[in-house]
């Protein structure tokens, strides 16, 4: 026999081969079939991985917060560029009933790709009326009511969000976490975060904070009452160093430099800081006279009794600390020289507010605060996660060998039953090693959906080996053909029903559900077109006694 | 050990309307049960933290059950030892209905300040949480994903098979074995949860494979009714009962291991294929015997 008659005789066989060759490369070759992009990480998990498979949390351990942003929108707002500063000032200027806005709680957005406006409300205490109510009241003819406000936010929004969200967790030192949004089907959309080593009550607060950080101006006015000014805004800040520590004056700081490009009026925001600082005195008067806190209780005391002059430290509207200028910063000031190299401490009681400072400067505020009482979590320790691994791997192991108990004890036939047992295993091979080339990360649901389809599997395979045995021996290749389009024609139905009833999971947000669903609908794709149809030229060329 | 083998039923001495009554008794007995769980609890089964708000943990104590129990400011809905090999002090907490986001947050607090440490192991081993409103949610999206895939599954079977009493039997068998193993949850107190969603749509194809089978023997090929059953039965009931033992095993060894995901889906689909053997054999044969012998055919 040539090698094209054997290759045209036996495609069937050559094919589930070559794909179990392929994913035996994928799943053990350490880099594989994947491109080296992430080869760094791969050299990590060599050491405690004999595969490639790559885990998710449900069998590696972490943590998973999903929460919606809050917040309301409306869209095509029918307004002009010269409007849209106009908008959003109404916004957070308005009287609400129950909340009072700040500059970061509304938003007007212009999308450059359908040329439209949204606006957003980043509160829950606003009704929709009142959102309408308030953009109406911005005085460029705009005709809103309530129905036209929609809950949820913009597409923008959750992904500066998202964005947020990740520089945090790699602020936080923790590697191999991710944030991504998850749609339902009301069309709300969750934000959902996912890290490894952390508790939920830690990634709760990480994602909590919104991050809002300014510095205010506590001085005495020209009647000698003492009044706030924010001198200093998050945004305004160009770059921030990491929490340190000064031994010398045994300070917890996080260095900053404050952005020092000019803008249209010609003023940077240092140099604007520089003036504010002079004209308010800290830099003359007021050096050195700020006790307003007692740093052992960690409280503030704000009503004192002789003048005061503090520069605030404010975290999302609280105050975590209060100091004076020091001598040589308050010089370089008062002689202009400061703004060429903006740049100073920001000073906070303890090395953890350092810390969450840091973090804070670093990844800006989040655009949307998240609506906890609407959240999901779900948090797994790495030791349980790893006896999961061995539990799957155990009863994965008992369901097939079940199996097979069945398969001989039912054609008592090594011929029939071991290339049966052999085919459903390489149907599991080719798709572990399909998710090792894919990067999905497996978890339980996996772990359900690959037990689901050794069953499918093994159905169909028996469906080929009793029509194929059907009325007798199988003595040509003509009678086995025909014997075997017909079992096919059932097992292509019963895959397309299964197919049919799996595929809202493999769509529809339902957590852990999707991943049983796609390893499913892969499984039984694998097993029609590849693996059972290899099955079927085993068996003719067993029976067929060639 | 004896060898497994399919006994050929003398479907002749029994008439249509004796074999289709059992199963479709049953039937009328599962749904009473749901009717009646409806009327006195509001759910058909009952819901589980997934669908009803609610938290999971597992945690690994030293201290004993009763202790468990009061280490929380509302009671759990089960406390389940796990039963795994070299795994000691670990149990499945559930609760399941609390309405109030902050009191799921607290669950994990009062688990780790009122239970003893097990040497250096954290208490709180794993612990899974959904708000009212989330779960509200999910419930929403499962009953529309089972309701799609049903429909789904109906349409294929009538384009499959384009004669009304063939594509309706397969129908009719496919929601009965969905709506025995739910009486079953009802009965057996078992919780609705994402992995007792995925074994019933798992079901609807399990199901209608056994289905097509035995209509494609009867329909699609040449000879006797009762031989091309009997010929369909043994193919089918093989694999129906292979099926049936894998999900045995598998439920019965996730459940003493505390892989709740795992045990819900083996122990529903082996109730639920018990249910589709009985259906596939006894109602969906007579529907097919009357079609066959009786029925007009366009």
């Amino acid at each position: 026999m040539g090698p094209i008659a054997f290759a045209k005789e036996y495609w069937r066989i050559l094919l589930l081969v070559t794909f179990l060759g392929v994913a035996l490369v994928a799943l053990f070759i350490p880099g594989g079939i994947v491109a080296d992009d992430t080869l760094a990480a791969e050299n990590e998990s060599v050491d405690d991985n004999p595969t490639n498979i790559e885990y998710g949390l449900g069998l590696d351990g972490g943590t998973r917060v999903s929460a919606p942003p809050v917040g309301m929108t409306v869209d095509h707002l029918d307004i002009e560029h010269d409007e849209q500063q106009q908008v959003a000032t109404a916004l957070y200027t308005y009287d609400y009933e129950n909340a009072d806005l700040e500059v970061r709680d509304a938003t007007v957005r212009f999308h450059e790709n359908d040329n439209r406006f949204s606006a957003e409300i980043f509160s829950d205490e606003v009704t929709p009326a009142e959102f309408a109510a308030a953009l109406e009241s911005a005085d460029v003819g705009l005709e809103v009511d309530e129905d036209d406000v929609e809950q949820g936010v913009t597409q923008q929004t959750r992904d500066e969000i998202i964005q947020t969200i990740e520089l945090r967790i790699n602020e936080a030192g923790l590697d191999g976490g991710s944030a991504y949004q998850e749609a339902t089907l009301g069309g709300q959309y969750y934000i959902v975060t996912e890290v490894p080593g952390m508790s939920p009550e830690e990634l709760r607060e990480l994602l909590s904070d919104r991050g809002d950080v300014r510095i205010d101006a506590y001085h005495p006015d020209e009647d000698g009452e003492q009044t706030n000014e924010t001198v200093l805004l998050g945004e305004e800040i160009a770059d921030s160093g990491v929490a340190s520590y000064d031994d010398e004056r045994g300070q917890h700081y996080v260095p900053i430099t404050v952005d020092n490009t000019e803008g249209e009026d010609g003023n940077s925001p240092a140099s604007e800081y520089q003036g504010a600082m002079n004209d308010l005195g800290f830099t003359g008067e007021g050096q050195g006279r700020c006790h307003i806190q007692d740093r052992e209780a960690g409280e503030f005391d704000f009503d004192p009794d002789d003048p005061q002059w503090c520069l605030l430290t404010i975290v999302d509207g609280e105050v975590i600390d209060a100091h004076s200028m020091g001598a040589g910063l308050a010089e370089n000031m008062r002689t202009g020289t400061w703004e060429n190299d903006p740049t100073f401490r920001m000073i906070v009681p303890t090395q953890q507010d350092a810390h969450h400072l840091a973090v804070n400067l670093q990844s800006g505020a989040l655009t949307a605060p998240l609506d906890f009482d609407r959240e999901q979590t779900f948090t797994l320790q790495p030791a349980l996660a790893d006896q999961f691994k061995l539990y799957s791997l155990l009863i994965g192991g008992l369901a097939v060998m079940t199996v097979c108990g069945m398969i001989f004890l039912r054609y008592r036939d090594p011929r029939v039953a071991a290339p049966m047992f052999l085919t459903a295993m390489a149907e599991v091979v080719i798709l572990l090693g399909f998710a090792a080339a894919i990067r999905m990360p497996l978890d339980l649901s996996h772990v359900a959906g690959f037990i689901a389809v050794v069953g499918t599997g093994v159905d169909d395979l028996v469906i080929i080996a009793d029509e194929v045995m059907d009325e007798g021996d199988v003595n040509s290749r003509r009678v086995f053909e025909s014997r075997f389009r017909k079992a096919f024609w059932i097992i292509g139905a019963a895959a397309a029903t299964t197919i049919i009833a799996l595929s809202p999971l493999a769509v529809l947000s339902l957590g852990d559900l999707r991943g049983f669903a796609i390893i499913t609908i892969l499984g039984v794709l694998v097993g029609v077109l590849i693996t059972r149809p290899a099955y079927g030229d085993i068996l003719q060329r067993l029976l067929t006694d060639k | 050990m004896g060898y497994f083998d399919v006994p050929e039923v003398e479907y002749t001495r029994y008439s249509n309307r004796q074999l289709a009554a059992v199963p479709l008794a049953i039937l009328a007995v599962a749904l009473l049960v749901l009717s009646g769980s409806f009327l006195l609890t509001g759910a058909p089964v009952q819901l589980g933290m997934d669908f009803a708000g609610g938290a999971e943990l597992t945690i690994q104590t030293t201290s004993s059950e009763g202790e468990i129990r009061d280490a929380f400011d509302r009671a759990p809905d089960s406390i389940q030892a796990i039963q795994a090999p070299g795994v000691d002090n670990q149990y499945t907490v559930q609760f399941a209905g609390i309405d109030d986001s902050e009191a799921i947050q607290a669950l994990s607090t009062q688990a780790e300040q009122n239970l003893e440490a097990d040497g250096d192991a954290a208490i709180v081993q794993s612990e899974s949480t959904a708000s009212a409103s989330f779960a509200e949610q999910t419930q929403r999206t499962a009953l529309l994903g089972i309701a799609v895939a049903f429909l789904g599954m109906s349409v294929l079977a009538f384009l499959l098979f384009r004669t009304f009493v063939p594509s309706v039997a397969i129908v009719v068998s496919a929601f009965s074995d969905i709506m025995i193993p739910l009486a079953f949850m009802a009965i057996a107190g078992i919780q609705l949860s994402l992995g007792t969603v995925a074994a019933l749509l798992m079901l609807i194809g399990y199901s209608v494979d056994s289905d097509i089978l035995l209509n494609n023997h009867v329909l699609r090929r040449s000879g006797d009714f009762y031989e091309s059953t009997h010929r369909a039965m043994r193919t089918g009931i093989t694999m129906t009962v292979t099926s049936m033992m894998a999900m045995l095993v598998m439920g019965i060894a996730a459940w003493l291991f505390g892989v709740e995901l795992l045990a819900s889906i083996g122990i529903i689909l082996f109730v639920g294929l018990a249910a589709d053997l009985m259906n596939t054999y006894m109602l969906n044969v007579s529907l097919l015997r009357w079609y066959k012998f009786e029925g007009v055919r366009s």
